[in-house]
């Protein structure tokens, strides 16, 4: 007899699309579980994209509007001073101008003591929030430094300074319930009729402040209500390369009793602080982004380790239908790897989703951020390959014997 | 029987097959197996519950090692194979039948039956045309297409042997194949195993149903892990 020989050499063999196929199979016959798990990882790679991409968004927006602007304007404020006065500068532009010729005054915003309404019919309160601000004939130009337009009708001249009239900002224009010039509507302030000359575009980034502000004539505005003789504001011009000397020479020259009360600075200064702050913001945000993301990578390793329990049958079956520890482990990390990717995929829709969202809602140009996408499909592959190899180890070791009998 | 022993090995051997699980003491299983089955044969083992029956199937199909003795298949010892030549014995060699039938429930019959192929590296569209053949063959040729949550326990259990019968393996071992059916479906099931014994496929089944073995044209009883009785037919 021939025993003992050695026995033919019956190899098991799984074709690469069958290791898929299987993998896949085990996916789509849990579909609520599946969607559920990779959703975890949906998130992460969504919040990771999206904030990038939003962040991006914004930068190249601020980087735009630091461009519009141009860096020569200078902003020169009272500063937070410890007193109440301090939200006035002492001295009124012209004669700050006289301290620094090279300065170049070309604007200055009065606050105004005065209510707006639309009418005296409705009270007070319902149009709370609009600031009456006055300026000079010798202003007429504010909406250079602010980077402002008009959005119907015209922002003030010589003559309407002089008047009763008055340039909305589009939040002041909204409460009021001034949509258009037809008819020629008026609204109230502080009991006195104001004739709606114009509306401005809102101001996205800088300056929001005056979106909620009515603009009326210095002269008006002091024959009518209580109005003081200096600025809040003053908007001026240097030429860029006095811009640092005029920096350091203003808050002195302006308030030599209190320089530390000046406050001044260029507009697209802010903006440059925001990009900063901005791109501090978005890493932390992104590194919460990658602890969801790790906690949703657990969530598989988890979701895989009560699979692999669960389908003990199925693995004693698959092993007596030949399959070695090897292919029972493969089917295991593809499956945690497919599942992952589907997640990763997923968010990088929703992300992508999100961007475009955002861009559109903005009106800014969409910043799809290639690299984090990328970025977000390989962690998800690398995550999904890495949470499975645990559960593939304990399917694979699993003996043939113990998984195919019947659970007790 | 002296005049079978031929150049043509038995299908399957033990030979003082021991089966021991860790306690203390530790439990003898099985207590030395010594079994023959040749080709073409229908075998029924057949004992109480408890008495090593799964136990003796899993050394026969090498879904487990013996603590001692030896386990031919082909005339070739297998308990010594590594892992992955021990899966090609079972996926090439051997078909199994289990009481809960281990069913896919995401695939149609077909599907299901193909899964039979699916480790010998067969391309899809082999394995769906043996599948539907095997179907055919235990009469489920107008089951094709549907999943096993919409077949009788019989139905799933003819399914479960077609899957075992695919590639041609040189036995087929069933373990309590009826344990979940009702008596008129475990008849059929047993008929099924005669008419595929007729077509000359070898087949061991595991009952500890005494009246289900004697219809069997050779009954091995085991009691206590000992081979009690090792009858052939008379008829
Ligand atoms: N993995 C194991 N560990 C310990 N004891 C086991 C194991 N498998 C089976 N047994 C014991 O071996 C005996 C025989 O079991 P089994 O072969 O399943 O019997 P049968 O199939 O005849 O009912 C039982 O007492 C059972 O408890
Ligand atoms: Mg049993």
């Amino acid at each position: 007899m021939t025993e003992l020989a050695t026995a033919p050499n019956h190899r098991s063999r799984l074709r690469l699309v069958d290791v898929v196929s299987q993998a896949l199979l085990g996916l789509t016959s849990r579909k609520l579980r599946t969607a559920l798990t990779a959703l975890g990882i949906s998130i992460g790679i969504a919040s990771l994209i999206s904030i990038q991409g939003i962040t991006e968004a914004n930068q190249a927006e601020a980087r735009a509007e630091i461009d519009a602007l141009g860096s020569d304007f200078l902003f020169i404020t009272a500063g937070t001073g410890i007193t109440e006065e301090a939200e006035l500068l002492p001295y009124a532009p012209d004669m700050l101008e006289t301290h620094l010729d090279a300065l170049e005054y070309v604007a200055a915003l009065y606050p105004v003591d005065a209510r707006a309404r639309k009418n005296e019919l409705i009270p007070e309160v319902q149009t709370g929030g609009v600031t009456v601000s006055a300026i000079t004939s010798t202003g007429l130009d504010l909406l250079e430094p602010v980077n402002g337009s008009v959005a119907f009708g015209r922002f003030h001249d010589a003559t309407s300074v002089e008047v009763p009239g008055v340039v909305l900002g589009s939040l002041a224009a909204e409460r009021l319930g001034i949509r258009h010039l037809v008819g020629h509507p008026t609204i109230n302030i502080s009991g006195h009729q104001f004739a709606v000359i114009g509306v401005l575009n809102e101001f996205e980034t800088l300056n929001t402040d005056l979106n909620r502000t009515a603009i009326v004539g210095l002269s008006v505005a002091q024959e009518l209500f209580d109005t003081p003789d200096t600025p809040s504001a003053i908007y001026a011009q240097v030429q860029p390369e006095q811009l640092d000397e005029a920096r350091d020479l203003i808050p002195a020259q302006a308030n030599p009793a209190a320089p530390g009360e000046v406050a001044v600075s260029r507009p697209t200064e802010a903006l440059e602080i925001r990009e900063v702050i901005d791109e501090t913001f978005a890493r932390i945000l992104q590194a919460l982004a990658l602890i969801v993301l790790a906690v949703g990578g657990i969530g598989i390793a988890n979701i895989m380790v009560i699979s692999v329990i669960e389908r003990r049958g199925e693995i004693g079956l698959r092993r007596s239908l030949g399959a070695t520890r090897k292919h029972i482990a493969s089917q295991f990390v593809i499956e945690s790897t497919m599942l992952s990717l589907l997640g990763g995929v997923l968010g990088v829709v929703i992300g992508v989703g999100i961007v475009l969202g955002y861009a559109q809602y903005k009106s800014f140009a969409a910043v799809i951020p290639w690299y984090w996408l990328s970025v977000g499909v390989a962690a998800a592959f690398a995550l999904g390959a890495i949470a499975g190899l645990y559960p593939a180890w304990r399917a694979s070791r699993l003996e043939p014997a113990e998984a195919v009998r019947p659970a007790a | 029987m002296s005049w079978r022993v031929t150049e043509v090995p038995a299908v399957l051997e033990l030979r003082g097959v021991t089966k021991s699980y860790d306690g203390d003491p530790p439990i003898e299983v099985l207590k030395g197996i010594d079994l023959t089955i040749e080709e073409g044969e229908l075998v029924a083992i057949v004992g109480p519950s408890g008495s090593g029956k799964s136990t003796l199937l899993n050394m026969m199909g090498a879904l487990d090692r013996p603590t001692s003795g030896d386990v031919l298949i082909d005339g070739a010892v297998v308990n010594g194979l590594g892992d992955s030549s021990l899966s090609g014995v079972r996926g090439r060699r051997l078909g199994f039948v289990f009481q809960q039938f281990h069913l896919l429930a995401g695939l149609t019959a077909t599907e299901n039956v193909a899964t039979g192929l699916l480790y010998h590296g067969s391309s899809a569209r082999e394995r769906k045309a043996q599948a539907r053949e095997a179907l055919t063959r235990v009469g489920l040729g107008h089951r094709l297409d549907q999943k096993p949550g919409k077949l009788s326990g019989g139905e799933r259990q003819r399914v479960a042997i077609a899957r075992a019968l695919l590639g041609d393996p040189a036995i087929v071992l069933a373990d309590e194949p009826t344990g979940n059916l009702d008596s008129t479906t475990t008849g059929e099931i047993v008929e099924l195993f005669l008419e595929l014994n007729q077509q000359g496929s070898t087949i061991v089944m595991i009952t500890h149903d005494p009246d289900l073995a004697r219809s069997m044209p050779r009954v091995v009883e085991i009691l206590d892990g000992e081979i009690r009785l090792d009858q052939v037919a008379t008829s």
